[in-house]
């Protein structure tokens, strides 16, 4: 008697869940952190099922498992996971498995330059939805020093180079700050920034002339930056005493100094050389696989993601900025806001050339960039072809033995 | 084997010492030995096990190798020699019993308990940018812009830096061991050297020095071999402007996940350390003739 009470209940539930409000499920590698995952459910998605009425499952997965079910899903013809979120890198081992979602109607206005990341093969795999990078934070104060006719919104390095000479001409003191200690981004800022933006590639022009030149351009660039830089990890510490003006960092390690004294910063774009802005973007998207079961619905979540609220909401929660061009307007003033602006105008500018971070092969390929940069511009030694040519040919190897393209702007 | 025959094969009547020893061997083996032979191991062999010598030839090619071995030895050699003789001193001055010296060489001691990478924190915040080198500097007018003492500019003054911190930090080692050594001789000898009309410098090199051998070299064997390792002070100060062949081997594995690399550069640094060991086991052996207490 009792079994069949159990049952009938059980059968009763069931039927609820099933025939209840439309649910869908969000396979997700971002917000995995216990604390993100409840500020996904709580604060991020309920706007949203109040909105249209879709419940969404939100599940949190580490990279080996996510990859291995949407690729099973995909191999069975029959899936469960209606939509999913990742970084590019997963995107890439899960390609196979995602439908062409070019079709799908975004919430912001997101540049093509953006929309074009989330290409893979012939088919849109992703739609941007948040991107972390790094970017230029400048004290006001060295504003009285730009060269004339240049934008801050648009500079380059040739005018950042004069700029750093003007301040050092005019004040004696070096105030041009870019990290190169053992702890800090440099080598992001030589491969990501740099490379592509003097020419055009991270890997493929390792020792091309135009690397001899931009090589020739920095150390000519670091007579300006400050002489304490080979032992600063992170330039929030540097920009807040004064020591530096202009600083190149990653925005969470730059954010600090807009915490605390918000009116002294403005946070800008890297510059651009002749190839174009060359910056790294850690990108997020949102992709809806072949087998999704619910693709109406998923389109909606999609929507409400990359509309300017819940980016706003998500650069909030996460510290994730926004692709959406409205939402950098969007965002409650303060520090966020500043470095919104920035990071918005850097993806966005006409010349950006977005880099992605290479994956796959470990991390020795940083000591062949920091190595190179060690040797020409801390040691000040002259720039030899033959070096680059040995240290190209050693990273390219590295590319080969791991089996792996090469990143974004390389692969185009 | 029965057990009969086990003991009459090692000499003894009862197998309960080794019965009681099987643990910590074990313990050892699996925490001591399977690890260390694995670290070994990661320097010769590739990920496959396939035999290799690539990761030295790596090595010897690496842009930091050079300075790294010419900057490790150089700290050794000024770095000892001079922590000795300071040792040396305040343990003699220590042992005439003046009124505090037990006080003194608590004192002196302290810095044992600090790790070095604080150590090296320490001497950052003096010659930092910002530190209390420049401020005292400034505020006494010597100065009226801030020095980098710390730069790419001025590498011999971040070595100095490396020295005088080390110095400050770990001199109490060989201190520790110099004093328990000369607690240890008898006063005896000294008064019959004094009653046979030694003067006290004379008292020092013909009566105490000889008797200190075995404290001097014991203090000098651990105090070479945590030179040669010496990095979270290097780096504290100045990052990678001086290289040396402990912080290359962190840096290998922490920045560019090489265990391979990180490996080698360790196999290199227990080389070093064995050499050392073995060069002053034999200068400080037992000469014919010496009395050997």
């Amino acid at each position: 008697m009792k079994k069949w009470i159990v049952v009938l209940l059980l059968i009763a539930g069931a039927s609820v869940l099933v025939f209840g409000a439309p649910k869908i499920t969000w396979l997700s590698t971002q917000f995995r952190p216990i604390e993100e995952a409840q500020w996904v459910r709580q604060t991020l998605l309920p706007p949203f099922t109040q909105d249209t009425g879709v419940d969404v499952t939100f599940i949190g997965s580490e990279y080996a498992p996510f990859v291995d079910r949407l690729l099973a899903e995909a191999k069975a013809g029959k899936g469960t996971i209606d939509v999913v979120a990742g970084l590019q890198g997963d995107f890439a081992d899960t390609f196979s498995a995602m439908s062409d979602v070019s079709d799908i109607a975004v919430g912001g206005t997101i540049s093509p330059g953006i929309m074009k990341l989330g290409q893979m093969g012939a088919i849109q795999a992703y739609i941007p939805m948040m991107q972390a990078t790094y970017l230029m934070a400048v004290n006001k104060k060295a504003l009285a020093y730009l060269p004339e006719g240049a934008d801050i919104w648009s500079l380059t390095y040739d005018q950042l180079l004069a700029w750093a000479k003007n301040i050092y001409d005019k004040t004696g003191e070096q105030k041009l700050g870019i990290p190169a200690g053992p702890g800090s981004l440099l080598a992001r800022f030589i491969h990501g920034y740099l490379y592509p933006a003097f020419t055009g590639y991270q890997v493929i022009k390792f020792d091309s002339p135009e690397a001899v030149t931009m090589w020739k351009f920095m150390k000519e660039l670091w007579q300006y930056v400050n002489p304490a830089a080979p032992t600063w990890d992170s330039m929030d510490t540097p920009l807040l005493s004064g020591d530096v003006w202009i600083a190149w960092d990653h925005t969470a390690r730059l954010k600090q100094a807009f915490v605390e004294q918000l009116d002294d910063f403005i946070a800008i774009p890297s510059p651009a050389g002749p190839a174009g802005r060359g910056f790294i973007t850690v990108m997020a998207g949102l992709g809806i696989p072949k087998t999704s079961p619910n693709r109406e619905d998923a389109a909606k979540l999609i929507k409400y993601l990359t509309s300017p609220a819940a980016q706003v909401a998500i650069l909030q929660g996460v510290g994730f900025f926004p692709v959406a061009e409205e939402a950098a307007g969007a965002v409650p003033s303060g520090a966020l806001q500043i470095l919104a602006k920035g990071v918005t105008a850097q993806a966005s500018s006409p010349d950006a050339i977005a880099s992605f971070i290479p994956g796959g092969i470990g991390n020795e390929y940083k000591k062949i960039y920091t190595d190179t940069f060690t040797k020409f511009v801390i040691q000040g030694k002259l720039v030899d072809i033959q070096y680059l040519l040995d240290q190209g040919r050693a990273l390219r190897e590295m590319y080969l033995k791991a089996g792996v393209s090469y990143p974004a702007p390389d692969n185009k | 084997m029965n057990n009969y025959k086990l003991q009459r094969l090692l000499g003894t009547d009862t197998l309960l010492p080794y019965w009681l020893l099987l643990p910590s061997f074990l313990y050892l083996l699996v925490f001591f030995m399977s690890p260390l032979v694995n670290a070994i191991g990661l320097a010769f062999r590739t990920d496959n096990g396939v035999f290799t010598m690539q990761y030295f030839l790596q090595l010897f090619h690496d842009l930091n190798f050079g300075s790294a071995l010419k900057y490790t030895f150089l700290l050794v050699a000024i770095i000892v020699p001079v922590q000795l003789v300071t040792a040396l001193v305040i343990a003699l001055l220590v042992n005439t019993g003046f009124k505090g010296s037990r006080f003194f060489l608590y004192i002196c001691t302290i810095p044992l308990g600090i790790a070095d990478l604080a150590a090296g924190l320490i001497w950052l915040s003096i010659f930092a940018q910002h530190g209390y080198l420049n401020s005292a500097l400034y505020s006494l007018g010597v100065i009226n812009k801030l020095i980098y003492f710390i730069s790419y500019h001025n590498i011999s003054f971040v070595f100095w830096a490396i020295v005088i911190a080390e110095h400050w930090r770990a001199t109490a080692i060989v201190l520790v061991n110099l004093v328990a050594g000369l607690q240890m001789i008898s006063k005896d000898y000294l008064e019959a050297a004094e009653v046979l009309g030694a003067r006290p410098w004379q008292r020092l090199r013909y009566v105490i020095l000889p008797l200190l051998k075995p404290a001097i070299q014991s203090a000098l064997i651990i105090r070479t071999i945590l030179a040669i390792q010496m990095f979270a002070v290097v780096i504290a100060l100045g990052g990678q402007l001086v290289p040396v062949l402990a912080g290359e081997s962190y840096f290998w594995y922490s920045l560019y996940r090489s265990y391979h690399m990180a490996a080698t550069y360790a196999v290199l640094l227990m080389a070093l350390s064995i050499i050392i060991t073995w060069f002053y086991m034999w200068f400080f052996r037992p000469k014919a003739g010496m009395v050997e207490r």
